[in-house]
């Protein structure tokens, strides 16, 4: 494992008003692990991940990505540094198929000069491969002509998770990506989690319990918007904080 | 320009302002209630005004202005109910289309049963004249529209933070969903808001007779500027619409005294300006 | 494409012989400028409802340089689409500020500070009474130069810009542009997240629109050798944005359709009775209430209920797409 950690957060605080749902939360993730965020619901896990991503500034702290300060950048210049997320309720584009949803996305990296833009989107051979290829991997080649907003739930979640994968991080962050899924469709999910986790660093939210111990490299723990435990799976599993974040008790 | 000069022109720009500010007023409640813009209100003020005229040969000034307030008001109200409210499921655009549509319809209308030439109607003649103001003289009449209005204005800003269904009202556009799932019968809310908005343009209308006269495109040549105040005031801030009312129409006059050609211009400018130094409005919040 | 293609030009050769050559002409000028709106509305999800500010401008300064400089013909088409595109870029830089509602009243707002400014300043724009003297300058150079002085000739000529036109937009809509727009009008906040700068997008959209939208003006600066202050007004705003309602959002053919119709009602209606607007008004409030997405989604919801469900294609190719325009709502 290699010295440097590919995110790390100092202090990250976000106050909404008199509410700081974010207080002082110092993670590191180290590159190729797969490390969880867990917590109560209201723990600040997503808002973390808006601090994170750009779509809110922190009110205190910094976030540095492959050691390079991030704090503040604005959400559309972190694909092109290596970072992607998918979000908690599912934020595709609608009325565009799988496939141009995948599209958009890969053609916002590869992004080519300006003159690019005079080519029809058609003819970009790199980018429409590289599209089906993020397609057939979260499973959805059978419905690559489907606009999305006709796909079920559970390809919805799958659709949210290409769009981020098409932007070729090498930081995924994914926010609960099983929610609402049913059984049979959680286990698939899982398993392209942890098949995504060997090719990129990933970073997830998640409320299943099973699924985050198994996967894990590593666990943080939020509740009431500050990081009160980390560690490896069986480490937190034992960790009394947690259990009483988890099981009951107010502070 | 002399003190007296300076004095008239302020004075008719802050007249100008409380009739800004009210038509602020009224789009703005409008505009935060139902999401859309009101293409509308321009038309709504001008049918006052010609109501006014119309009504006032048989009930008089003051019967001529209520006669106006209650039948634009009632238009209103009747507009949402078989229009609006048809489009609330869809999105804005549709609705912001329906009220461009009955913009149109009703200029026209005032053009059938009026006439398509300019009108001009004197004051009550108990609020005819001027009044000493020492620096000035200034028409009677227009101290008390600046007057009226201004506690036309302030009314409704009480009416709405103060009372309960003004909370009521803030809650509607706060979350209409929740404010709906609480018990609250949205719907009557939305049309009396819409009742409510149209009867203050209305009233504006009808008030601004004595002073700017009557022309079928009246409407249209106030909608912009309505527009402005509501976006240079900031979202659904009945604050900022007030602010921004004043604002515009003491710019306006001053501007019409230094160089006339630039009024309506400088109204933009200032608009514009407003917008890039704060994008939330003055009183908005984003 | 081809299919599209020939249908267009059956069209051009067919509708001078429906309508007028003059509001044949008229209906491919709008054609351009209805266009134009689809782009930034039906792909981007932006309403402008002052479309005429840059028609105006173009169609004022191609009227000026032509009668002050004896300008011409590339040089007025080359001048206007430069004034569309630079008025549209430095107000576009205000408007794309703030989204839907306020989107649309600035938009609306600067219209009619420009309509305000050539309403007053008569000696330049000739005020209410319009800027009289245009001609019809020639096409072509010395020996080789084609008179446009008939309304047949300038129809044909017109038609054929339009051709230009449409297959620069269709380049438009097909260029990566095309999808990453669209993109923005389905969701601005996912396409900022895949790494798009949603407003520089939204600017480029608005701007390209401008410039069509000046060659449109520019084409009916030339029409009736004046340039009536109607040119920059709201009505005409408001007619483009009818237009692209009725054709039908999202689809290049619809704008067409849109503006055919349109140009075609008012025509035959102000012949009969010379209060349109009011018709106008009352078709609009109509077609919003009840017969939304246009003439060309009806057909298209018509062919679907029949069973022809179509399979879409790979990007770059155009499809009917109903719209949702994004909202900014509330304090």
């Amino acid at each position: 494992m290699s010295g440097e950690p590919i995110l790390r957060t100092e202090h990250l605080t976000c106050d909404f008003g008199a509410l700081r749902a974010v207080n002082g939360v110092s993670l590191s993730v180290a590159p190729g692990t797969l490390h969880s965020v867990i917590g109560p619901n209201g723990s600040g896990k997503t808002t973390l991940f808006n601090l994170i991503s750009g779509e809110i500034r922190p009110t205190d702290g910094r976030v540095a990505f492959e050691g390079r300060d991030v704090t503040g950048l604005p959400p559309h210049r972190l694909p092109h540094l290596g970072l992607a997320r998918c979000f908690q309720r599912t934020n595709v584009f609608p009325k565009l198929t799988v496939h141009e949803n995948a599209w958009v996305a890969v053609f916002a990296h590869r992004a080519p000069g300006a003159l690019g833009f005079l080519r029809r989107a058609s003819d970009f051979a790199d980018v429409n491969a590289e599209a089906r290829r993020t397609v057939e991997e979260v499973g959805l080649a059978h419905k690559r002509t489907a606009r999305a907003e006709t796909l079920s739930h559970g390809q919805q979640r799958a659709l949210e998770v290409g769009v981020a994968l098409a932007s070729a991080p090498r930081l995924l962050l994914l926010d609960e990506p099983t929610q609402g899924l049913a059984p049979e469709a959680t286990q698939h999910m899982t398993r392209l989690i942890q098949d995504l986790a060997g090719r990129y660093t990933i970073l997830l939210i998640e409320h299943k319990m099973r699924i985050v111990m198994s996967i894990s490299d590593r666990i943080s723990v939020m509740a009431f918007g500050e990081l009160i435990a980390e560690g490896t799976p069986d480490e937190v599993r034992d960790n009394r904080a947690v259990q009483h974040a988890y099981l009951g008790g107010r502070r | 320009m002399n003190l007296s000069l300076l004095a008239a022109v302020i004075l008719n720009g802050l007249v100008t302002g409380m009739l800004y500010a009210l038509m602020g007023v009224g789009l703005s409640l409008i505009l935060g209630l139902l999401a859309i813009p009101n293409f509308a209100h321009g038309v709504l003020y001008a049918l006052g005004a010609y109501v006014l005229f119309s009504a006032s040969k048989a009930f008089g000034f003051l019967g001529g202005a209520l006669a106006a307030l209650v039948a634009v008001a009632v238009l209103g109200a009747v507009i949402e109910y078989l229009g609006v409210r048809r489009l609330y499921h869809v999105h804005p655009d549709y609705t912001l289309l329906l009220t461009f549509g009955l913009s149109l319809i009703l200029t026209e209308g005032i053009i059938l049963v009026w006439g398509p030439v300019g009108i001009t109607f004197q004051p009550p003649p108990v609020l005819a004249g001027g009044v000493d103001l020492g620096v000035t003289v200034y028409p009677k009449y227009r101290l008390v529209v600046m007057v009226v209005t201004a506690a036309l204005v302030l009314g409704c800003y009480l009416f709405v933070t103060r009372t309960r269904y003004g909370a009521i009202i803030r809650a509607g556009i706060e979350d209409r969903d929740t404010a709906a799932a609480l018990g609250i019968n949205i719907r009557r809310v939305f049309t009396l808001t819409f009742a409510a908005g149209a009867g203050l343009a209305g009233l504006g209308g009808a008030l601004m007779v004595p002073v700017r006269g009557l022309l079928p495109t009246m409407g249209l040549d106030i909608l912009p500027f309505a527009f402005v105040v509501v976006v240079l005031g900031g979202l659904g801030s009945l604050p900022g619409a007030i602010l921004a009312g004043l604002l515009v129409g003491v710019v306006q006059s001053l501007m019409t005294a230094i160089w006339a050609p630039g009024a309506d211009v400088s109204v933009f400018a200032l608009m514009t300006l407003g917008i890039i130094a704060r994008p939330q409005g003055l009183l908005g919040q984003r | 494409m081809l299919v599209g293609f020939a249908g267009l030009l059956a069209a051009i050769v067919l509708l001078p012989l429906v309508v007028r050559p003059v509001v044949a002409a008229e209906i491919w000028i709008f054609a351009i400028a209805a266009m134009a709106l689809n782009l930034i509305f039906g792909y981007t999800g932006m309403l402008s409802f002052g479309q005429a500010t840059f028609f105006g401008l173009a169609a004022y300064t191609a009227g000026l340089m032509m009668i002050h400089w004896q300008a011409s013909l590339p040089a007025v088409l080359v001048a206007g689409t430069l004034v569309g595109a630079l008025a549209a870029a430095v107000l576009g830089y205000v408007c794309i500020q703030r989204v839907g509602t306020y989107f649309i009243m600035l938009t609306f707002g600067f219209n009619q500070m420009f309509y305000f400014i050539a309403y007053k300043w008569t000696s330049l724009t000739g005020g209410d009474d319009g800027l009289p003297g245009i001609p019809r300058p020639p096409l072509g150079i010395g020996p080789l130069s084609i008179r446009l002085d008939t309304s047949v000739r300038y129809y044909v000529f017109v038609a054929a810009a339009f051709l230009l036109a449409f297959y620069a937009m269709k380049r438009v809509v097909d260029s990566p542009l095309g999808v990453i727009f669209q993109a923005i009008r389905e969701n601005p906040g996912r396409a900022a997240a895949v790494g798009y700068d949603v407003k520089r997008y939204k600017w480029l959209a608005f701007t390209i629109a401008g410039a069509f939208t000046g060659f449109a003006g520019v084409l009916y600066s030339m029409m009736f050798g004046i340039v009536p202050i109607e040119v920059i007004s709201w009505i005409i705003s408001g007619d483009i944005v009818f237009m692209v309602l009725i054709g039908g959002i999202g689809n290049l053919y619809g704008p067409l359709v849109g503006a055919a119709v349109f140009k075609w009602l008012s025509e035959t209606v102000s012949v009969v009775w010379e209060r349109w607007p009011l018709m106008l008004g009352v078709a609009l409030v109509l077609v919003v209430l009840f017969l939304r997405g246009g003439l060309v989604e009806a057909f298209a919801r018509l062919r679907e209920a029949i069973g022809d469900r179509g399979t879409r294609p790979e990007p770059g190719e155009d499809v009917p797409v109903p719209v949702t325009a994004e909202r900014e709502t509330g304090p």
